[in-house]
């Protein structure tokens, strides 16, 4: 396209129909963030599943290592800023759907911690306790610590919604799949013991984000390829 | 009644430039040169028309000690391309 040449209407509409081509298929995310949450959340879920069926833990807690996935994250970020030469109009409300998935995640995480602490600290205020009590009388009542019931149903709730929002703007159908499968699994999860929700956990951080991340990966490779 | 192609959009260079505009929030000079394969000169002459026309926006900054320039298209730009596509519909009876 050197010169500034005069041309058929017929070929007016076809280069616009090129260039719109051309600028549409020019954006393909590295899927390097995709890998790395869909792994370190896959591998936190499959762990804490591990500890609570075979009752061990570790010298640390393993969430920590999603926590620890945040420094990598902002590098990734930065780099893949630097590296992007076309802005899309629809780059800034998928960013705003992460930054409040994460604020969701993190603020959830602190509901887990901080509200059976207050309430403990509320019935002992009230000077009562919340006990186990077996209806056939065969154990003694146990005195139990308030808990969050079932609350890792919920944390595989919040994993589908960016991932369907990204998914539908998109249009990137792995995971569109992988929001449905999630949404099915968090319905799976109510009927699960907890233990069993952490294992779904694992399964879902797959199928959002490892698996689409895989295949966005394999285009971006492919895409860097062709414009070597 | 036909009505006219606007001359600012109907040269090839040009044309490319802004369907790649319009299709993006904003564009490097770099990616634009990439996708319409133009030379550097020749880009910067048809950029600069389209700005003087006012039909795009050119910030030139620096980033990491490199010159980059960054193109976007502007509210009068969007209203010109529609209208020349419109006009190119008429000409075409598509």
């Amino acid at each position: 396209m050197a010169n500034e040449s005069k041309f058929s209407e017929q070929e007016s509409l076809q280069l616009i129909a090129e260039m719109i081509k051309k600028a549409k298929g020019s954006y393909h995310d590295s899927g390097i963030g995709s890998l790395l949450w869909g792994a370190v959340v896959s591998i936190a879920s499959f762990v804490s599943y591990l500890q609570r069926e075979y009752n061990f833990s570790l010298m640390i807690d393993i969430w920590w290592l999603v926590f620890a996935a945040i420094v990598p994250q902002i590098y990734i970020s930065m780099r893949e800023k630097k590296n992007l030469k076309a802005k899309q109009f629809d780059d800034d409300v998928i960013n705003a759907v992460w930054l409040v998935f994460g604020i969701s995640i993190f603020a959830l995480s602190f509901y887990q911690n901080i509200v059976p602490i207050q309430t403990e600290k509320i019935i002992n205020q009230e000077g009562w306790t919340m006990t186990k009590h077996y209806l056939d009388g065969l154990k003694p009542d146990e005195t139990i610590q308030p808990f969050t019931p079932s609350l890792y149903s919920i944390y595989i709730l919040i994993y589908a919604f960016p991932t369907m929002v990204t998914g539908l703007v998109k249009k990137f159908m792995p995971m569109k799949i992988g929001a449905i499968m999630t949404y099915g699994l968090f319905m799976l999860s109510l009927f699960t013991e907890s233990k069993y929700d952490m294992l779904l956990g694992s399964a879902a951080a797959l199928i959002c984000w490892f698996i689409p991340g895989v295949i966005l990966r394999r285009k971006y490779l492919a895409q860097t390829r062709t414009n070597v | 009644m036909f009505k006219e192609l606007d001359p600012i959009l109907h040269s090839q260079l040009r044309l490319a430039v802004m369907s790649l505009l319009i299709s993006v929030k904003e564009a490097e000079f770099t990616f634009i040169r990439e996708k319409t394969n133009a030379s550097a000169g020749n880009l910067s002459v048809q950029v600069q028309k389209l700005k003087d026309a006012g039909y795009i926006e050119v910030v030139k900054q620096f980033k990491d000690n490199y010159p980059q320039t960054t193109c976007k298209i502007t509210p009068e730009g969007i209203q010109a391309f529609e209208e020349y596509v419109k006009a190119l519909q008429q000409y075409l009876k598509v």
